[in-house]
């Protein structure tokens, strides 16, 4: 007992109680630097700091780069860092309508083969050497020969040639009209100085032309700094410090608190919520990207096209929106979104179980019939694919959702081993992006199995028209077809939601989700 | 001394090779095509082949267990698929920040385990007892994501002491580092911690049970002293034992607790080596974790000897 007592007084309650003053000096250290103006460089504890021109953006993005070659990775993360430090010869607008960057302009010959490019000729890569046509011929046959992820993007392309330093010839097999798409629709097929992969490290290591030169990266982020000599003029801010923060709650506690400007971390059920909260504003878009089912059509009785009919008069649009993106996305039957140029209205299926039953019963499919329907784990999918089951089930389909991690998912995919599958495509902005590979009987991304030579003849038409309005008309007729056979089953355009800290000026969200933050003003 | 450390070491090498063999066998056999993840669903199949035959993928599996082991001894264990950065420099580039949690994390774990667990053996069945015990359940209930968010909530948000989240390098700021470290080696800590109180309960009770305690007590000795010099360090060797276990898992990366804090530890590292079948980074990341184990349980064993005179590891010596 006394023993006890004399203890508690002496021993433990000492050491306890010292590690309980270290913490809270430690916490107390540094949080009275909050709300301090403090201009520009040492911006290491918070967001806070800044006000007007220059000083440090923190943009915290949910996920993680894999590698800073443009040329080589896949990854969205990657992407919006590159996406301000490189440069394309053509850019996208927020509208996808594609506009001058490093080159000024373009001609396409009569027979739509021979493509002109004039560039710019006040232009100066990070590390001062001057941007000419080699680059370009460099960097386009850096992608093809080396066979790299974007090569399928130049395979119309025959030759790439440098009339003189300014001016740029491609040569194409075939008319491409969506050439504009294939080499500047984002920074995969960005302009890298001659020589650059001999030079440098690009996986981590960048010398581009774009606002802002790439720091050392970090496991937990990265630091850009502002190009005094872009060519479209210096950045308003110093620098843009990427971070890493994969947990969506602290991304948003972090944007609250002052720690950081800019996120894209924003889980679907929390747009409302944090729409009412103050010191925080939402920017919300349509995007380009889409959902869509596919049925294995070389599996019965989804061959039919009834049976496939059938399941898309039994889904119900809206209410998958509703479950998996809390109403954040806009249902659409077709891939591309309203808003758009090649925006084409049709939507043949409404929700309806009864005429469901009846082309089920037409095509022979039993009550009970089962379909497993494949779906990436730990992605809004799940929650589409369970709106889906509860909503099949009522038209006697009984589905099995199968969750695999996205590489099995994809094996499986490759494989044809799937009655039916849920995924998503990303930033497509030519209508031969969303519809061709896809749905072309020998189209490369063609896994469901869908084979219909009008299509084929209308896509094949519509992949060399180089009239707009002609263009359109081949791709709507496309579409209304892919609609009616159900090779895909279109399922809606999720919104791009981003928040960022109220006053931040000069910044708007784009439905092709790339990120520019060249012309931001910090808050005051 | 040394002859055992030696055939520790030995031994040492042997389940690194058999670890080395199983992680790569399981690597290739669990189903996933590492290029095709990285290709996503775009790209043709030629670069699709041109990517595998550069990974060298299309070697016999045997052919690349020795390509890769024959490298790693030489301390190069290849090129991550995914970013295309040796996996040396992504591993210790995150070392200092899986250094910092696990060290601080065990810290907290002892400074709930010992005084708590002490202070009950003192005192079974008492309501301390009882506080002790429920609070050691809770502590391993309570889901760390869960505990981690609140936190956030409460000391980010709300009173606004601590960053929400990331991690500033101890030679960069270290009053940064210590302020980015607190919340999640708590978040880590707690969990260990209560694992540990239990195993101080009953190992500081059987001390108090011992006969040279009551000698101890007998012959007057201060309550004070006997708890130090008698009982805590007697009780000591198995609280070693789990905490060395504990610190080893520590070390290996808390997945949780880094994603939650953005944290760029190697527990969030090795995950996205898995996820995305990085072979070379997660055979890296495995090989090193088995390598801590490993040394974390000889410095264990050998840590016993200078705890307990009574251990010793030399061949015939007596006690």
């Amino acid at each position: 007992m006394r023993a006890m007592a004399r203890f508690r007084r002496d021993g433990i309650w000492r050491l306890t109680a010292t590690a309980f003053a270290a913490v809270l000096v430690l916490a107390a250290c540094g949080g009275d630097d909050e709300g301090v103006p403090v201009d520009g460089d040492d911006a290491e504890n918070g967001a806070d700091e800044g006000g007007g021109q220059g000083g440090t953006l923190i943009a915290a993005i949910s996920g993680e780069p894999d590698q800073f070659d443009p040329h080589n990775t896949s990854a969205y993360a990657s992407f919006q860092v590159l996406e301000n430090v490189y440069d394309t010869l053509v850019v996208p607008d927020a509208e996808g309508e594609f506009q001058p960057s490093l080159a000024t302009d373009w001609t396409t010959s009569e027979d739509g083969l021979t493509w002109t490019f004039n560039l710019r000729d006040d232009v100066v890569f990070h590390d001062g050497k001057e941007f000419t046509a080699d680059d370009v011929l460099y960097s386009f046959n850096r992608i093809i020969d080396n066979e790299m992820a974007n090569a399928y993007r130049f395979a119309s392309v025959e030759e790439i040639t440098a009339e003189d330093p300014q001016t740029v010839v491609i040569t194409l097999s075939e008319p491409t009209p969506a050439l504009l798409d294939n080499i500047g629709g984002f920074k995969g097929t960005a302009i890298i100085p001659e020589g650059a992969a001999d030079d440098l490290d690009l996986a981590t290591e960048a010398n581009g032309t774009g606002p802002f030169e790439l720091g050392d990266p970090a496991a937990s982020g990265v630091t850009l700094t502002a190009y005094e000599d872009y060519f479209d003029g210096a950045p308003s801010i110093d620098e843009v410090e990427f971070r890493y923060i994969g947990e969506a709650t602290t991304a948003l506690t972090s944007l609250e608190t002052g720690e950081i400007h800019w996120t894209d971390n924003i889980p679907p059920q929390q747009v409302e919520s944090l729409q009412g909260e103050d010191g925080v504003e939402v920017g919300v878009s349509p995007s380009v990207d889409y959902w869509y089912l596919a049925l294995n059509q070389e599996v019965e009785p989804w061959d039919q096209v009834e049976a496939r009919q059938a399941v898309a008069y039994g889904v119900d649009r809206q209410q998958v929106v509703d479950v998996a993106q809390f109403g954040a996305a806009t249902v659409n039957q077709t891939a591309i979104p309203e808003d758009n140029f090649w925006y084409h209205d049709y939507a043949p299926f409404d929700h309806d179980p009864d005429q469901a039953a009846d082309l089920l019963s037409s095509a022979g499919v039993e009550e009970g019939q089962e379909l497993g329907l494949m779906v990436v784990q730990d992605t809004e999918g799940v929650q589409a694919a369970q709106a889906i089951e509860a909503n099949l089930g009522d038209i006697g389909i009984d589905v099995t959702i199968e969750q695999e991690p996205d590489g099995t998912w994809l094996d499986r995919q490759a494989e044809g081993d799937f009655d039916a599958f849920m995924w998503s495509w990303l930033g497509n902005l030519d209508p031969f992006g969303f519809y061709h590979a896809q749905h072309h009987s020998e189209g490369g991304f063609n896994a469901q199995g869908y084979d219909n030579p009008e299509v084929d003849d209308l896509l094949g038409q519509a992949a060399t028209e180089t009239d707009q309005d002609a263009r359109k008309g081949l791709y709507d007729q496309a579409a209304e077809m892919i609609v009616d056979d159900v090779s895909y089953l279109y399922l809606y355009n999720p919104d791009v939601v981003q928040a960022w800290a109220d006053g931040l000026g000069g910044y708007e969200v784009r439905p092709d989700r790339a990120i520019n933050f060249e012309n931001v003003t910090l808050p005051e | 001394m040394s002859g055992y450390v030696v055939r520790r070491l030995f031994q040492s090498v042997i389940v690194l090779i058999g670890v080395s063999i199983l992680v790569f066998a399981i690597m290739h056999l669990v189903p996933g095509d590492p290029i095709r993840q990285a290709l996503g669903t775009r790209g043709t199949e030629e670069t699709y082949l041109a990517m595998r035959e550069r990974a060298g993928l299309d070697d016999p599996l045997v052919i690349q267990y020795f390509n890769w082991i024959g490298s790693a001894l030489t301390g190069d264990l290849g090129v991550s698929f995914r970013s295309g950065q040796p996996v040396m420099n992504l591993i210790t580039e995150r070392v200092p920040a899986t250094v910092s949690l696990a060290a601080a994390a065990i810290v907290v774990a002892l400074l709930i385990a010992i005084p708590l667990g002490t202070l009950s053996a003192l005192k079974p069945r008492s309501p301390m007892d009882w506080f002790a015990t429920v609070s050691s359940q809770a502590g391993l209930s309570i889901p760390d994501f869960w505990m981690g968010i609140m936190l956030i909530l409460l000391f980010a948000g709300t009173l606004g002491w601590l960053p929400s989240g990331g991690y500033v390098g101890l030679t960069d700021d270290p009053v940064e580092w210590a302020r980015h470290l607190i919340m999640p080696a708590v978040t880590a800590g707690v969990a260990s911690g209560s694992i540990m109180t239990r195993f101080v309960r009953s190992s500081v009770l059987e001390a108090l049970g011992q006969d040279y305690v009551r000698t101890a007590r007998a012959k007057g000795m201060r309550a004070r002293d006997v708890l130090t010099w008698h009982v805590l360090r007697n009780a000591l060797v198995p609280l070693v034992t789990v905490g060395g276990v504990q610190l080893a898992y520590l070390l290996s990366g808390v997945v949780i607790v880094e994603i939650v804090f953005a944290w760029p530890g190697l527990g969030q590292m090795a995950l996205i080596a898995v996820e995305s079948r990085d072979y070379p980074l997660l055979q890296g990341a495995v090989l090193l974790f088995a390598v801590i184990f490993l040394v974390v349980n000889l410095i264990v064993d050998l840590a016993y000897a200078k705890l307990d005179p009574r251990i010793s590891y030399e061949q015939g010596a007596a006690r």
